[in-house]
Protein backbone atom coordinates (compact mmCIF):
# COMPACT_ATOMS: atom_id res chain seq x y z
CA UNK A 1 0.00 0.00 0.00
CA UNK A 2 2.53 2.41 1.36
CA UNK A 3 4.76 1.67 -2.08
CA UNK A 4 1.05 2.13 -4.53
CA UNK A 5 0.48 5.43 -2.41
CA UNK A 6 4.29 7.08 -2.78
CA UNK A 7 4.13 5.87 -6.53
CA UNK A 8 1.09 7.71 -7.25
CA UNK A 9 2.46 10.90 -5.30
CA UNK A 10 5.58 10.40 -7.54
CA UNK A 11 3.21 10.21 -11.09
CA UNK A 12 0.81 12.73 -9.62
CA UNK A 13 4.24 15.31 -9.12
CA UNK A 14 5.06 14.21 -12.27
CA UNK A 15 2.10 15.01 -14.49
CA UNK A 16 1.26 17.93 -11.90
CA UNK A 17 4.07 19.83 -12.31
CA UNK A 18 2.85 22.33 -15.65
CA UNK A 19 -0.08 22.92 -13.48
CA UNK A 20 2.33 25.37 -10.96
CA UNK A 21 2.76 27.69 -13.77
CA UNK A 22 -0.16 29.38 -15.45
CA UNK A 23 0.22 29.24 -19.20
CA UNK A 24 -2.20 30.82 -21.80
CA UNK A 25 -0.82 29.81 -25.20
CA UNK A 26 -3.55 32.03 -27.14
CA UNK A 27 -2.23 34.33 -29.22
CA UNK A 28 -4.83 36.84 -30.79
CA UNK A 29 -4.31 36.44 -34.47
CA UNK A 30 -4.88 39.58 -36.63
CA UNK A 31 -5.31 40.25 -40.75
CA UNK A 32 -5.03 43.83 -40.55
CA UNK A 33 -7.32 45.95 -43.31
CA UNK A 34 -5.47 48.21 -45.13
CA UNK A 35 -6.53 51.29 -45.91
CA UNK A 36 -5.73 53.76 -49.14
CA UNK A 37 -2.23 54.14 -49.36
CA UNK A 38 -1.38 57.84 -49.64
CA UNK A 39 -0.95 59.93 -52.83
CA UNK A 40 2.19 60.96 -52.57
CA UNK A 41 4.54 62.83 -55.23
CA UNK A 42 8.03 64.40 -55.50
CA UNK A 43 9.24 67.32 -57.43
CA UNK A 44 12.88 68.94 -57.80
CA UNK A 45 14.39 71.72 -59.44
CA UNK A 46 16.21 69.09 -61.43
CA UNK A 47 13.36 67.94 -62.98
CA UNK A 48 13.61 69.92 -66.34
CA UNK A 49 16.93 69.41 -66.85
CA UNK A 50 18.84 66.69 -68.34
CA UNK A 51 22.23 65.48 -66.58
CA UNK A 52 22.50 68.88 -64.62
CA UNK A 53 26.73 69.35 -64.55
CA UNK A 54 28.36 69.43 -61.40
CA UNK A 55 30.84 72.34 -61.62
CA UNK A 56 31.96 74.10 -58.11
CA UNK A 57 28.37 72.90 -56.62
CA UNK A 58 24.97 71.60 -57.21
CA UNK A 59 21.68 72.40 -55.68
CA UNK A 60 18.97 70.44 -55.22
CA UNK A 61 15.75 71.58 -54.00
CA UNK A 62 13.08 69.02 -53.51
CA UNK A 63 9.26 68.81 -52.50
CA UNK A 64 7.65 66.35 -51.77
CA UNK A 65 3.75 66.91 -51.89
CA UNK A 66 1.80 63.67 -49.52
CA UNK A 67 -1.49 63.31 -48.71
CA UNK A 68 -3.34 60.80 -46.28
CA UNK A 69 -0.10 59.74 -44.91
CA UNK A 70 3.28 60.79 -43.49
CA UNK A 71 6.80 61.15 -45.02
CA UNK A 72 9.16 59.69 -42.54
CA UNK A 73 12.29 59.54 -44.43
CA UNK A 74 14.87 61.33 -46.91
CA UNK A 75 17.35 59.56 -48.18
CA UNK A 76 20.36 60.60 -50.40
CA UNK A 77 23.40 58.51 -51.79
CA UNK A 78 26.07 59.37 -55.12
CA UNK A 79 27.66 55.85 -55.69
CA UNK A 80 26.80 54.55 -51.70
CA UNK A 81 27.87 57.60 -50.34
CA UNK A 82 25.30 59.36 -48.24
CA UNK A 83 24.69 63.09 -48.92
CA UNK A 84 21.50 64.02 -47.20
CA UNK A 85 18.99 62.49 -44.84
CA UNK A 86 16.21 64.31 -43.59
CA UNK A 87 12.55 63.85 -42.13
CA UNK A 88 11.16 67.12 -43.66
CA UNK A 89 8.51 67.54 -46.75
CA UNK A 90 10.65 70.69 -47.85
CA UNK A 91 14.56 70.39 -48.06
CA UNK A 92 17.32 70.96 -50.21
CA UNK A 93 21.36 70.48 -50.46
CA UNK A 94 24.12 71.26 -51.94
CA UNK A 95 26.15 68.64 -54.23
CA UNK A 96 30.10 69.14 -54.75
CA UNK A 97 32.16 67.86 -57.38
CA UNK A 98 34.46 66.01 -54.71
CA UNK A 99 31.12 63.63 -53.91
CA UNK A 100 31.87 61.58 -56.74
CA UNK A 101 35.19 59.26 -57.25
CA UNK A 102 35.94 60.37 -60.36
CA UNK A 103 34.63 62.23 -63.36
CA UNK A 104 31.85 61.18 -65.06
CA UNK A 105 28.32 60.36 -65.04
CA UNK A 106 26.59 59.32 -61.17
CA UNK A 107 23.12 58.60 -60.26
CA UNK A 108 22.05 61.13 -57.47
CA UNK A 109 19.86 58.18 -55.78
CA UNK A 110 16.79 59.32 -53.05
CA UNK A 111 14.19 57.28 -51.14
CA UNK A 112 11.45 58.74 -49.54
CA UNK A 113 9.53 56.55 -47.22
CA UNK A 114 6.02 56.89 -46.16
CA UNK A 115 3.63 55.97 -44.11
CA UNK A 116 2.10 52.76 -45.75
CA UNK A 117 -1.59 52.94 -44.46
CA UNK A 118 -1.56 49.21 -43.80
CA UNK A 119 -3.12 49.08 -40.41
CA UNK A 120 -0.25 46.77 -39.10
CA UNK A 121 1.21 46.61 -36.17
CA UNK A 122 4.34 48.22 -37.86
CA UNK A 123 2.69 50.50 -39.65
CA UNK A 124 1.12 51.78 -36.24
CA UNK A 125 4.48 52.83 -34.70
CA UNK A 126 6.19 53.55 -38.03
CA UNK A 127 7.91 50.47 -38.32
CA UNK A 128 6.57 50.15 -41.95
CA UNK A 129 6.74 52.23 -44.61
CA UNK A 130 6.18 52.44 -48.84
CA UNK A 131 8.92 53.58 -50.49
CA UNK A 132 9.60 55.60 -53.70
CA UNK A 133 12.73 56.20 -55.50
CA UNK A 134 14.26 59.20 -57.17
CA UNK A 135 17.39 58.80 -59.78
CA UNK A 136 18.68 61.83 -61.37
CA UNK A 137 22.10 61.55 -63.60
CA UNK A 138 24.47 63.93 -62.28
CA UNK A 139 27.52 65.31 -64.67
CA UNK A 140 30.31 65.02 -62.92
CA UNK A 141 32.59 66.72 -65.41
CA UNK A 142 35.57 67.67 -63.46
CA UNK A 143 35.05 70.41 -61.22
CA UNK A 144 36.92 68.25 -58.36
CA UNK A 145 38.40 65.14 -57.41
CA UNK A 146 38.10 63.35 -53.91
CA UNK B 1 -31.02 29.80 25.72
CA UNK B 2 -29.16 28.12 27.92
CA UNK B 3 -30.77 24.52 26.88
CA UNK B 4 -29.69 25.74 23.38
CA UNK B 5 -26.38 26.13 24.23
CA UNK B 6 -25.71 23.10 26.03
CA UNK B 7 -27.96 21.03 23.01
CA UNK B 8 -25.28 22.55 20.85
CA UNK B 9 -22.69 22.18 23.02
CA UNK B 10 -23.44 18.42 22.71
CA UNK B 11 -23.75 17.78 19.25
CA UNK B 12 -20.35 19.75 19.38
CA UNK B 13 -18.99 17.22 21.57
CA UNK B 14 -20.14 13.86 20.38
CA UNK B 15 -18.05 11.17 19.82
CA UNK B 16 -17.48 10.48 15.86
CA UNK B 17 -17.77 6.76 15.82
CA UNK B 18 -15.71 4.73 12.74
CA UNK B 19 -14.31 8.28 11.37
CA UNK B 20 -11.44 8.06 9.28
CA UNK B 21 -9.55 10.36 11.45
CA UNK B 22 -5.98 9.18 12.75
CA UNK B 23 -3.59 10.34 15.30
CA UNK B 24 -1.49 12.33 12.85
CA UNK B 25 -1.08 12.30 9.49
CA UNK B 26 -0.58 14.68 6.19
CA UNK B 27 -3.15 15.47 4.07
CA UNK B 28 -2.78 16.49 0.20
CA UNK B 29 -4.85 18.78 -1.56
CA UNK B 30 -5.36 18.92 -5.18
CA UNK B 31 -7.58 21.38 -7.13
CA UNK B 32 -8.94 24.38 -8.68
CA UNK B 33 -9.57 28.17 -7.18
CA UNK B 34 -11.72 31.21 -8.85
CA UNK B 35 -10.19 34.71 -7.73
CA UNK B 36 -11.24 37.55 -7.68
CA UNK B 37 -8.57 39.70 -8.92
CA UNK B 38 -10.48 42.96 -9.49
CA UNK B 39 -7.41 45.28 -9.68
CA UNK B 40 -5.58 42.93 -11.63
CA UNK B 41 -7.98 42.84 -14.04
CA UNK B 42 -8.48 46.36 -14.09
CA UNK B 43 -4.55 46.70 -14.93
CA UNK B 44 -4.52 43.92 -17.63
CA UNK B 45 -7.65 46.07 -19.47
CA UNK B 46 -5.53 49.58 -18.81
CA UNK B 47 -2.38 47.76 -20.37
CA UNK B 48 -4.36 46.88 -23.52
CA UNK B 49 -5.60 50.31 -24.09
CA UNK B 50 -1.80 51.28 -24.63
CA UNK B 51 -1.80 48.87 -26.91
CA UNK B 52 -1.25 50.74 -30.66
CA UNK B 53 -3.87 48.25 -32.36
CA UNK B 54 -6.65 46.85 -31.41
CA UNK B 55 -5.41 43.43 -28.91
CA UNK B 56 -7.41 41.26 -26.79
CA UNK B 57 -7.57 40.31 -23.72
CA UNK B 58 -7.19 36.27 -24.33
CA UNK B 59 -7.41 35.47 -20.28
CA UNK B 60 -7.94 37.31 -17.31
CA UNK B 61 -7.39 35.52 -13.95
CA UNK B 62 -9.63 32.51 -14.60
CA UNK B 63 -10.03 29.27 -12.27
CA UNK B 64 -6.72 27.81 -12.07
CA UNK B 65 -4.37 25.52 -9.75
CA UNK B 66 -5.09 25.32 -6.06
CA UNK B 67 -2.72 22.72 -4.09
CA UNK B 68 -2.35 22.31 -0.22
CA UNK B 69 -0.24 20.25 1.85
CA UNK B 70 -1.05 19.72 5.80
CA UNK B 71 0.13 18.01 8.66
CA UNK B 72 -2.71 17.27 11.35
CA UNK B 73 -2.58 15.88 14.56
CA UNK B 74 -6.03 13.97 15.96
CA UNK B 75 -6.40 16.22 19.03
CA UNK B 76 -9.98 14.83 19.81
CA UNK B 77 -12.89 12.58 18.21
CA UNK B 78 -13.72 15.12 16.28
CA UNK B 79 -11.34 17.94 16.27
CA UNK B 80 -8.07 18.03 14.41
CA UNK B 81 -5.32 20.88 14.24
CA UNK B 82 -2.41 21.43 12.15
CA UNK B 83 -0.44 23.77 9.78
CA UNK B 84 0.14 23.64 6.34
CA UNK B 85 1.34 25.11 3.20
CA UNK B 86 -1.05 26.13 0.16
CA UNK B 87 -0.54 27.43 -3.30
CA UNK B 88 -2.90 28.95 -6.17
CA UNK B 89 -1.91 30.05 -9.00
CA UNK B 90 -3.86 32.18 -11.90
CA UNK B 91 -2.54 34.45 -14.41
CA UNK B 92 -3.89 36.77 -17.58
CA UNK B 93 -2.39 37.07 -21.43
CA UNK B 94 -2.97 40.30 -23.91
CA UNK B 95 -1.79 39.75 -27.05
CA UNK B 96 -2.12 40.89 -31.04
CA UNK B 97 -0.05 39.74 -33.22
CA UNK B 98 -0.35 40.31 -37.62
CA UNK B 99 2.06 39.52 -40.08
CA UNK B 100 4.40 43.06 -39.03
CA UNK B 101 4.45 41.85 -35.29
CA UNK B 102 3.57 41.05 -32.23
CA UNK B 103 2.55 42.23 -28.98
CA UNK B 104 2.27 39.97 -25.79
CA UNK B 105 1.83 41.06 -22.29
CA UNK B 106 1.52 38.10 -19.95
CA UNK B 107 0.53 38.39 -16.04
CA UNK B 108 1.27 35.25 -13.67
CA UNK B 109 -0.19 35.59 -10.15
CA UNK B 110 1.25 32.66 -7.74
CA UNK B 111 0.09 32.43 -3.89
CA UNK B 112 2.11 30.80 -0.94
CA UNK B 113 0.32 30.59 2.13
CA UNK B 114 1.39 29.44 5.58
CA UNK B 115 -0.85 28.29 8.20
CA UNK B 116 -2.90 26.82 10.90
CA UNK B 117 -5.75 24.74 10.31
CA UNK B 118 -8.53 23.51 13.00
CA UNK B 119 -10.88 20.70 11.59
CA UNK B 120 -14.53 19.67 13.14
CA UNK B 121 -15.77 16.15 12.30
CA UNK B 122 -19.63 17.26 12.35
CA UNK B 123 -20.65 13.45 11.29
CA UNK B 124 -18.66 10.63 10.85
CA UNK B 125 -20.11 6.70 9.41
CA UNK B 126 -18.86 3.62 8.64
CA UNK B 127 -17.12 5.10 5.87
CA UNK B 128 -17.96 8.15 5.13
CA UNK B 129 -16.97 11.83 7.25
CA UNK B 130 -17.79 15.53 6.94
CA UNK B 131 -15.78 18.12 8.78
CA UNK B 132 -15.87 21.88 8.35
CA UNK B 133 -12.55 23.67 8.69
CA UNK B 134 -11.26 26.60 8.96
CA UNK B 135 -7.68 28.22 8.42
CA UNK B 136 -6.16 31.36 9.35
CA UNK B 137 -3.34 31.62 7.16
CA UNK B 138 -0.20 34.53 5.85
CA UNK B 139 -0.49 34.62 1.88
CA UNK B 140 2.91 36.10 0.09
CA UNK B 141 1.52 36.85 -3.25
CA UNK B 142 4.13 37.04 -6.67
CA UNK B 143 3.32 39.23 -9.61
CA UNK B 144 5.05 38.58 -12.48
CA UNK B 145 4.36 40.96 -15.69
CA UNK B 146 5.49 40.17 -19.05
CA UNK B 147 5.57 42.36 -21.80
CA UNK B 148 7.36 40.96 -25.47
CA UNK B 149 7.16 42.99 -28.80
CA UNK B 150 8.60 41.99 -31.92
CA UNK B 151 8.13 44.72 -34.63
CA UNK B 152 9.92 43.71 -38.19
CA UNK B 153 12.90 42.69 -36.69
CA UNK B 154 12.72 44.79 -33.42
CA UNK B 155 12.54 42.47 -30.32
CA UNK B 156 12.01 43.89 -26.54
CA UNK B 157 10.81 42.21 -23.56
CA UNK B 158 10.17 44.35 -20.43
CA UNK B 159 9.59 42.21 -17.13
CA UNK B 160 8.25 43.09 -13.62
CA UNK B 161 7.91 41.76 -10.52
CA UNK B 162 6.21 42.46 -7.70
CA UNK B 163 4.99 41.33 -4.10
CA UNK B 164 2.15 41.26 -1.21
CA UNK B 165 1.83 40.24 1.79
CA UNK B 166 -1.52 39.70 3.54
CA UNK B 167 -3.58 37.72 6.11
CA UNK B 168 -6.11 35.28 4.74
CA UNK B 169 -8.55 33.11 5.88
CA UNK B 170 -10.45 29.75 4.44
CA UNK B 171 -13.34 28.37 5.71
CA UNK B 172 -14.80 24.77 4.12
CA UNK B 173 -16.45 21.48 4.25
CA UNK B 174 -14.76 18.26 3.00
CA UNK B 175 -16.43 15.00 2.68
CA UNK B 176 -14.04 12.08 3.80
CA UNK B 177 -14.28 8.33 2.00
CA UNK B 178 -12.22 6.00 3.92
CA UNK B 179 -10.16 3.16 2.90
CA UNK B 180 -8.57 1.34 5.21
CA UNK B 181 -6.18 3.89 7.33
CA UNK B 182 -6.27 6.29 4.05
CA UNK B 183 -9.01 8.56 3.03
CA UNK B 184 -10.00 10.36 -0.21
CA UNK B 185 -11.96 13.32 0.27
CA UNK B 186 -13.66 16.16 -1.97
CA UNK B 187 -13.36 19.66 -0.31
CA UNK B 188 -14.94 22.90 -1.01
CA UNK B 189 -13.91 26.28 0.77
CA UNK B 190 -14.16 29.58 0.53
CA UNK B 191 -10.94 31.72 0.78
CA UNK B 192 -10.90 35.23 1.90
CA UNK B 193 -7.88 37.68 1.16
CA UNK B 194 -7.49 40.52 2.79
CA UNK B 195 -5.53 41.71 0.07
CA UNK B 196 -1.77 43.30 0.58
CA UNK B 197 -0.34 46.32 -1.53
CA UNK B 198 1.94 45.01 -4.39
CA UNK B 199 5.37 46.62 -4.49
CA UNK B 200 8.16 46.11 -6.62
CA UNK B 201 10.08 42.78 -5.23
CA UNK B 202 13.73 44.61 -5.78
CA UNK B 203 12.64 48.29 -5.08
CA UNK B 204 9.94 48.02 -3.16
CA UNK B 205 8.24 51.35 -5.35
CA UNK B 206 4.57 50.38 -4.80
CA UNK B 207 2.74 49.06 -8.00
CA UNK B 208 0.23 52.28 -8.52
CA UNK B 209 -2.95 52.75 -9.91
CA UNK B 210 -1.90 54.36 -14.14
CA UNK B 211 -5.14 56.17 -13.16
CA UNK B 212 -4.27 57.47 -10.23
CA UNK B 213 -1.17 57.53 -8.84
CA UNK B 214 -2.22 58.01 -4.89
CA UNK B 215 -3.44 54.67 -4.95
CA UNK B 216 -1.49 51.33 -5.01
CA UNK B 217 -3.07 47.91 -6.43
CA UNK B 218 -3.67 44.82 -4.52
CA UNK B 219 -3.74 41.48 -5.15
CA UNK B 220 -6.94 39.51 -4.11
CA UNK B 221 -6.61 35.46 -3.97
CA UNK B 222 -10.69 35.21 -2.40
CA UNK B 223 -12.77 33.09 -3.93
CA UNK B 224 -13.94 29.51 -3.83
CA UNK B 225 -11.69 26.14 -4.29
CA UNK B 226 -12.92 22.81 -4.83
CA UNK B 227 -9.93 20.18 -4.47
CA UNK B 228 -9.71 16.10 -3.68
CA UNK B 229 -7.88 15.14 -1.30
CA UNK B 230 -5.96 12.30 -0.07
CA UNK B 231 -5.13 11.17 3.77
CA UNK B 232 -1.76 9.28 4.18
CA UNK B 233 -1.49 8.32 8.11
CA UNK B 234 1.77 8.78 9.63
CA UNK B 235 2.07 5.29 11.10
CA UNK B 236 1.46 3.47 7.22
Amino acid sequence: MRKAVLFLAKVSLLFLAPSCFYSDPEIFEVEPVPGDPPVFSVSTNLDSLDHPPVNDSLELIYQVEISGGELYYVYAEIAGTPVFESDSTFGLFWIYPGMADSTGVYTLSMDFYYSSNSNSLAARVGYEALVDHLQIPLDFNGGGQK
Amino acid sequence: MKKSILIISLFLFLPVQNSPGQDAGIKLYLGAGSVRMEEMKYLQEFILSTYPVEGKITSSFPPFSAFSVLVFKQLFEQIRIGGGYSFSTTGGKSSYSDYSGSLITEMAATSHRLGAYLSYSVWGGELLDLSLYGKAEACMSDLFIQSNYTIASYTNSLQNKYRAISPAGTVGAELSFRIKSYALGLSAAYLVDLTGELKEKEEGNPLLDPNDFERTLHSDWTGWQLQVSVQIPFRF
